[in-house]
């Protein structure tokens, strides 16, 4: 095979018919481009990559059709993936990177907007707690995410509703920012004295994540009815603590058999399937079944989880980027079909929460790898073995949720069922995935 | 706020005004959402009349739910309060039998579909040695399957057949029955191997049983009520819910109709409660980044450009034209469900004039600005369009803009092309429609270098949609399809079958079948946009025939350069999916040449040369207005 090589005269050119491309043509050979691009990554063979990366910016555009767009934020992840190499250089590169907490939150938010995902989760969440909490006298529901009050104003008011009144109602929020919390505390105080409905907020602030979370200080209570709230938290509780900075100090040279090298990180692939409990050799399964057992002696009433229903934690860089493009692909699709181009909200979304998702899962291995989404049937099989029985949601929470979708009008928002949860879909490839679960005593 | 004295009838633990309140809240954000600033007075007429036969709807529904309370068992009663319901939900079966028993006498249909439910249940049981029948989906579905050989009339029993025959005097025959032969007892399988009625052991007795619980439960829902959003598969389903579609539903402002009351009280509760925490928390709306956008350019004039966008385009607002709906027969209730309810929000608090409200979002962005230097010249031609915007009256300022365009071959093309679009359509509004004519017209007679643009933006017009290209899922799928995933690369092999696994057991292989039957982007469509094709009426196949000529075309191209350079070794690599060989070499041809890049640019170059010519050739075979060559065009090589 004839390798490719830099040709300075080539790579300064400006691609004259490259740029002609019209968009269908350009799509087509962004993906090509991505994968070739992608390939030689993976085999370490950087020249190459490095000439499919500078053909590939030629193309893409963050600001661009959808394909571009995409093609924009993979390939900045997998330069990302190249520079890693160079340890030194990538902390040098990313010196003055500061992570602001608040537009992390405002992101979010507008992801929440932008999306019917969140907001169809939350539907189904609260229907699958009311259900749960009938007849229940004191009601505690801790929301491991508490960032938009909306879904327990709306609960507020399903149970003030109640045939048999409403009950004692206790919210936990645990959230990085205690200006979130106070602003949920403050607008569900507010709302629930219009409603008379007893309620306290019991506000946790943890810093960089869950992980850091105290169980005594949720502080839940005999006598009362216990739901948990998960929203898109599980998933980085799978990454492992290998570290994978010690092995990349090495140089351009061996780049190539450490990538594949990482391959035999096989996180969950095979073996957490078997194997439940505690001690477990490979600590991404230790810190997983640590949070679902610490969830699990809460003995909640129910549990609802949403996480993403794709598969980003495969072993191998081409496996995740593979998935990675399709799901992004429909998720920008979604945007491209709701939201004018030149938003700049749009914009943020995609480069502040996808383009820094897709970074994430092709630039990092090991614990630094955070989000790795996977499929609805890897989550039940996990859940189960934690000790969890599948309640599946009600008919009538579905149809809610299916409601909501076709409320928003736009035709690709699909709803299905699966094995009693709900899938939310993007035409027909799935994106989201809400289950709910009790303790099994 | 309206107050209604008439009664006091407490609606889910709020007082009424409360709850005219929020309706009207609602309200205006649903109707509001076209427009932006000062549009809202127009739906104000459409507004009122939606209010006053909601408010009346929510009356009955308050009433009914007392009346409910006394009288609890009559009959002919409406679906039980939230409550209730929801104390059955957990055991989920019988919800399922409540939302099919919808059509007739309730108790009557309960009892019987009941007992049918059992019968069909424990027909296996009954009948252990029944014989086992399992028809193809295909066999299941053909309703008519046997055709009389004369007149094609097809019947759906052999035994009318031959009666049929019989008067064409052709030999017919009836089948006798043996009276002494017992006759066995048949179960049918449902084809569909993951329902659990694949299973011998839960098979179904009858064969409209099992033809009925195919299309439900497997089957494509072509029976569509006009008053609402419900789909059926079987046509009885859909008849017997048109009977009471409407007389005993509840619609929420949001547009959602619910047949049962709870349903729809739990889901107002939560549209309510999306509505109250928008308005008090006014998310930076889609509104202000559109002014921002043009401040981060500006980078001190925001503020003057955003007043005078607000104040002159009036008629059209920023968001509307945006969403590229300008010029359409729509109605302004189909603008607002595509609209995110960032925007509706938003613009429906503007038009309350709440105090609060009123955020500067210029400001709120102005710190971002550093992180999106690189769309400095995106930001530079959204200063255009802004610019130009207030003179835009009709398709005579499109034009000249779109000229403008052509002149233009630096990398904002593409980018100012979108608005161009944007602000054709925006004539399109103003001129009640003759603005898409303008600009149709004006397509098919300009030729250039800008084709894909241009077409881009006629495709945008044509399908009244908002995507103006191929979507990137279904760009994905094709290159699965075409395998265009193989490269000369040692791992290219695992790469592109990977791609092509995916593709397989992705949910995509539907995307396009369902796309294209339902006006979404589609490799129809494209195809049509693909030669700058003007005309509208095209049948997507037609396109798609079309699109599959460029692809020979493009095969033709690379096949010409790649004979020395030895890419015979891949052919296996390759699947011929469309069935033409040509489409394989050309993926081929365009995998294969990650040798050089300046090989490939000749490819390229090559392919589309050829891909013009047949281009050209077709529109003169058509004898279309619209030509777009792309050869004669100098700013191409």
């Amino acid at each position: 095979m004839a390798q490719l090589s830099p040709n300075p005269s080539n790579l300064g050119s400006p691609y004259p018919y490259l740029r002609e491309l019209k968009s269908e043509e350009r799509g087509l050979y962004l993906i090509h481009l991505l994968l070739t691009c992608a390939n030689h990554v993976a085999t370490g063979s950087l020249e190459s990559a490095e000439v499919a990366l500078g053909q590939i910016s030629q193309l893409s555009a963050p600001d661009g059709d959808t394909m571009q767009r995409i093609a924009a934020y993979f390939t900045e992840a997998l330069a990302e993936r190249i520079i890693k190499a160079w340890p030194g250089v990538h902390r040098a590169l990313n010196a003055t990177k500061i992570k602001i907490p608040s537009e992390e939150t405002m992101v979010r938010s507008l992801f929440y907007e932008m999306f019917p995902f969140l907001k169809v989760a939350f539907v189904v969440t609260n229907q699958a707690i009311l259900e749960a909490m009938e007849g229940e006298k004191m009601v505690h529901v801790i929301d491991l995410n508490a960032s938009e009050p909306s879904q327990w104003i709306a609960l507020l008011q399903a149970l003030s509703g109640r045939a048999e009144g409403p009950p004692h109602l206790r919210i936990t929020g645990i959230h990085q920012q205690r200006e979130v919390l106070d602003r949920m505390s403050h607008k569900l105080v507010e709302e629930a004295e219009r409603l008379d409905i007893p309620f306290q907020f019991n506000p946790i602030v943890v810093s960089g994540g869950l992980e850091n979370l105290d169980p005594e200080k949720l502080r839940v209570k005999t006598g009362e009815a216990l739901a948990i709230s998960s929203v898109l938290q599980l998933h980085p509780f799978l990454a492992s603590h290998k570290n994978p900075n010690s092995r990349l100090l090495q140089r351009q040279g061996t780049l190539g058999e450490l990538l594949l090298d990482q391959k035999d990180n096989s996180f969950d692939s095979a073996s957490s399937s078997s194997s439940p409990p505690i001690g477990s050799p490979s600590s991404s399964q230790g810190k997983m079944d640590w949070f679902l057992n610490v969830l699990w002696g809460l003995s909640p009433k129910v549990m609802v989880v949403t996480e993403q229903d794709s598969n980003h934690n495969g072993a191998t860089l081409m496996e995740r980027l593979l998935e990675a493009l399709y799901s992004y692909a429909a998720l920008f699709d979604c945007l491209e079909s709701t939201v004018p181009r030149s938003s700049i909200e749009r914009l943020k979304v995609e480069k502040m929460m996808f383009g820094e998702e897709i970074k994430n899962i092709v630039a990092c291995e090991g614990g630094e790898r955070k989000e790795r989404h996977e499929k609805l049937e890897k989550w039940i099989h996990r859940i189960e073995m934690a000790g969890f029985v599948n309640l599946g949601l009600s008919y009538y929470g579905m149809l809610q949720g299916k409601g909501l979708l076709e409320s928003y009008g736009c035709d690709g928002y699909r709803m299905k069922e699966e094995n009693g949860c709900a899938v939310i879909c993007w035409q027909d490839r799935p994106l989201y995935s809400v289950s709910s679960w009790r303790c099994r005593k | 706020m309206t107050t209604s004295s008439s009664s006091s009838v407490p609606f889910f633990g709020m007082g009424r005004e409360e709850v005219d309140e929020q309706m009207m809240k609602q309200q205006s954000a649903a109707a509001v959402g076209v427009g932006l600033g000062g549009l809202h007075h127009h739906h104000n007429p459409h507004l009122h009349l939606h209010h006053h036969h909601h408010q009346l709807l929510q009356h009955s529904s308050s009433l009914l739910s007392n009346s409910q309370l006394t009288t609890a068992g009559a009959q002919q009663q409406p679906p039980p309060p939230l409550s209730a319901a929801s104390s059955a939900a957990g055991s989920g079966p019988p919800q399922l039998k409540r939302k099919r028993n919808q059509p007739g006498n309730p108790s009557k249909y309960l009892l019987l579909a009941t007992y049918l439910a059992l019968l069909l249940y424990l027909h296996p049981i009954l009948y252990p040695d029944a014989e086992v029948i399992a028809l193809s989906p295909k066999t299941l579905m053909a309703t008519n399957r046997f055709i009389c050989e004369v007149c094609n009339k097809g019947f759906q029993r052999e035994q009318n057949l031959q009666l049929h025959r019989r008067g064409h005097n052709l030999p017919w025959k009836l089948k006798q029955k043996n009276k002494n032969e017992v006759v066995k007892r048949k179960v049918y399988l449902c084809p569909e191997p993951t329902c659990v009625h694949h299973e011998a052991s839960r098979a179904l007795g009858d064969l409209t049983g099992i033809k009925k619980h195919y299309s439900r439960k497997h089957g494509e829902k072509k029976w569509k009520c006009d008053k609402c959003a419900k789909r059926y598969a079987v046509q009885s389903d859909w008849k017997a819910h048109s009977k009471t579609c409407g007389t005993r539903e509840y619609r929420c402002d949001c547009g959602t109709l619910f047949s049962r009351r709870d349903s729809f009280i739990t889901h107002r509760a939560f549209c309510d409660a999306l509505a109250q925490e928008s308005a008090r928390n006014p998310p930076p709306s889609l509104a202000s980044h559109l002014f921002t956008g043009a401040g981060g350019a500006a980078a001190g004039l925001a503020n003057n450009t955003t007043l005078d966008i607000s104040s002159s385009t009036a008629h059209s607002s920023a968001a509307a034209d945006i969403l590229r709906l300008g010029g359409s027969t729509t109605g302004p209730g189909q603008f607002d469900h595509l609209l995110p309810p960032s925007t509706t929000t938003a613009t429906s608090q503007q038009f309350r004039n709440q105090p609060h409200l009123s955020p500067s979002s210029a400001a709120f962005f102005m710190p971002q600005q550093d992180t999106s230097d690189h769309h400095q010249p995106f930001h530079h031609a959204l200063m255009q369009q802004f610019s130009s915007d207030p003179n835009n009256a009709g398709g005579a300022a499109a034009n000249q803009l779109f000229s403008l365009g052509f002149d233009g071959t630096t990398t904002t093309n593409n980018n100012m092309m979108t608005l161009f679009a944007n602000n054709n359509n925006h004539g399109g509004v103003g001129g009640g429609g003759g603005g898409d004519h303008q600009h149709q017209m004006m397509m098919g007679s300009s030729t250039g270098g800008s084709v894909p643009l241009f077409s881009s933006s006629v495709h945008q017009q044509q399908m009244n949609n908002m995507v103006a290209h191929m979507s990137a899922t279904a760009l994905l799928q094709k290159a699965a399809q075409m395998g265009s995933t193989t490269s000369s690369n040692p791992n290219a092999t695992t790469s592109a079958s990977l791609l092509r696994s995916a593709f397989a057991a992705g949910p995509n292989n539907n995307h396009q079948k369902s796309s294209s039957g339902e006006k979404q982007p589609s490799l129809g469509t494209f195809g049509g946009s693909f030669f700058g094709d003007v005309d509208t009426d095209n049948g997507s196949s037609n396109n798609l025939h079309d699109l599959m000529n460029s692809f020979t075309a493009a095969a033709n191209g690379n096949n010409n350069n790649n004979n020395g350079s030895g890419s015979s070794n891949n052919k296996k690599l390759t699947r011929d999916f469309l069935g033409v060989g040509h489409v394989a070499a050309a993926v081929r041809g365009i995998a294969t040449t990650t040798n050089t890049i300046s090989q490939q640019q000749q490819q390229i170059g090559a392919a589309l040369e050829r891909s013009s010519s047949l281009d050209s050739e077709r529109n003169n075979n058509n004898s279309m207005g619209s030509h777009s060559s792309f050869g004669g065009n100098p700013s191409f090589q």
